[in-house]
């Protein structure tokens, strides 16, 4: 009965905490603090190239904030595959019937190719270099869960995605030192002179596709790292 | 329109308070893709479809994945 009040009583203290603040935010002076958000929408696309305002924030305005969550994930992965030296993997206690391994099958390509397109077309639509490396982070995971973790790690093998992840990682840093190397900000893009294009066209808003590959590649190795990690026991 | 997100609303309210008041672990991690899935719709209608993305793939998608796994193996301590 205790147990059940004091459970009652958290989530309604965190609803009133979450209500009060919320009121603030919403009760904000209107005219004089937003000036920031107005000078995004108004002026990002100009001075980003991207149409798309979220990933115009998170990877040209807000690049660095972007750097550090990826920094996040990477010592997370790390970490995680230190901390289980456990060679011989264990497969869950479960066999599936043909149907499920055969719709894995032919469900992969799906997934790869749409992967790939919310990678690349992140500046464009929805989505963006994190969505698309979880989705690309599905494969490995579907492999571990049907085929079991043999199967998965011998199509792709620790190594190989460490390697990956790291590519991503040194990438980013990278082409964020290219601003550097011309005079500007670490991680500048439309300042630094990089050719802007035409707003809307793939190949276009200067470092943000590229920016948006290395995140993608980044977050699926490291996600699929994590998750083998897990599944692993002695 | 307002109905319908009058009456996603409560079905938000009656799956967070699910997850967190039902006795059993699994149907908590269960009840957690629906959380997603209705808070999905939400966004939708509400117009952000980047976030919406990224809830619908990492929240019902992938931490759910995670859950099971966990879930699968670990045991229930207060049944021994």
């Amino acid at each position: 009965m205790v147990k059940k009040l004091y459970k009652l009583g958290l989530v309604v203290s965190l609803g009133m905490f979450l209500f009060v603040l919320f009121s603030d935010i919403h009760n904000l002076d209107r005219t004089s603090k937003n000036y920031l958000s107005e000078h995004y929408i108004s002026e990002g696309v100009q001075e980003t190239g991207a149409i798309n305002l979220v990933t115009s924030v998170l990877y040209d305005y807000r690049a660095f904030d972007t750097l550090g969550e990826a920094t996040v994930l990477l010592t997370a992965a790390t970490i995680l595959a230190f901390l289980v030296p456990v060679t011989k993997a264990d497969m869950l206690g479960t066999t599936f019937t043909i149907i499920v391994y055969q719709a894995t099958k032919y469900l992969i390509p799906f997934i790869a190719v749409l992967g790939v397109y919310v990678i690349m077309f992140g500046h464009l639509s929805p989505g963006g270099g994190f969505v698309g490396g979880v989705v690309m982070a599905l494969i490995p995971i579907l492999l571990s869960l049907t085929y079991g973790i043999d199967f998965s790690e011998y199509k792709l093998t620790p190594n190989t995605k460490k390697v990956v992840e790291d590519i991503g990682a040194i990438g980013f840093i990278l082409l964020g030192l290219l601003a550097v190397l011309t005079g500007n900000n670490f991680l500048a893009n439309g300042q630094a002179g990089f050719p802007l294009g035409n707003a809307g066209e793939l190949i276009s808003a200067g470092l943000i596709p590229y920016l948006n590959v290395m995140i993608g590649i980044k977050v699926g190795a490291g996600l699929a790292i994590i998750f083998n990690s897990l599944m692993k026991e002695q | 329109m307002d109905m319908i997100v009058t009456l996603l609303m409560i079905f938000l309210l009656v799956t967070a308070f699910f997850m967190v008041f039902t006795k059993q672990t699994a149907n908590a991690v269960i009840a957690f893709p629906i959380f997603g899935s209705i808070l999905v719709v939400l966004f939708v209608i509400f117009q952000a479809p980047s976030v919406a993305m990224a809830e619908a793939v990492i929240t019902a998608g992938l931490a759910t994945g995670f859950f099971v796994i966990t879930f699968n193996k670990t045991k229930d301590s207060r049944k021994e």
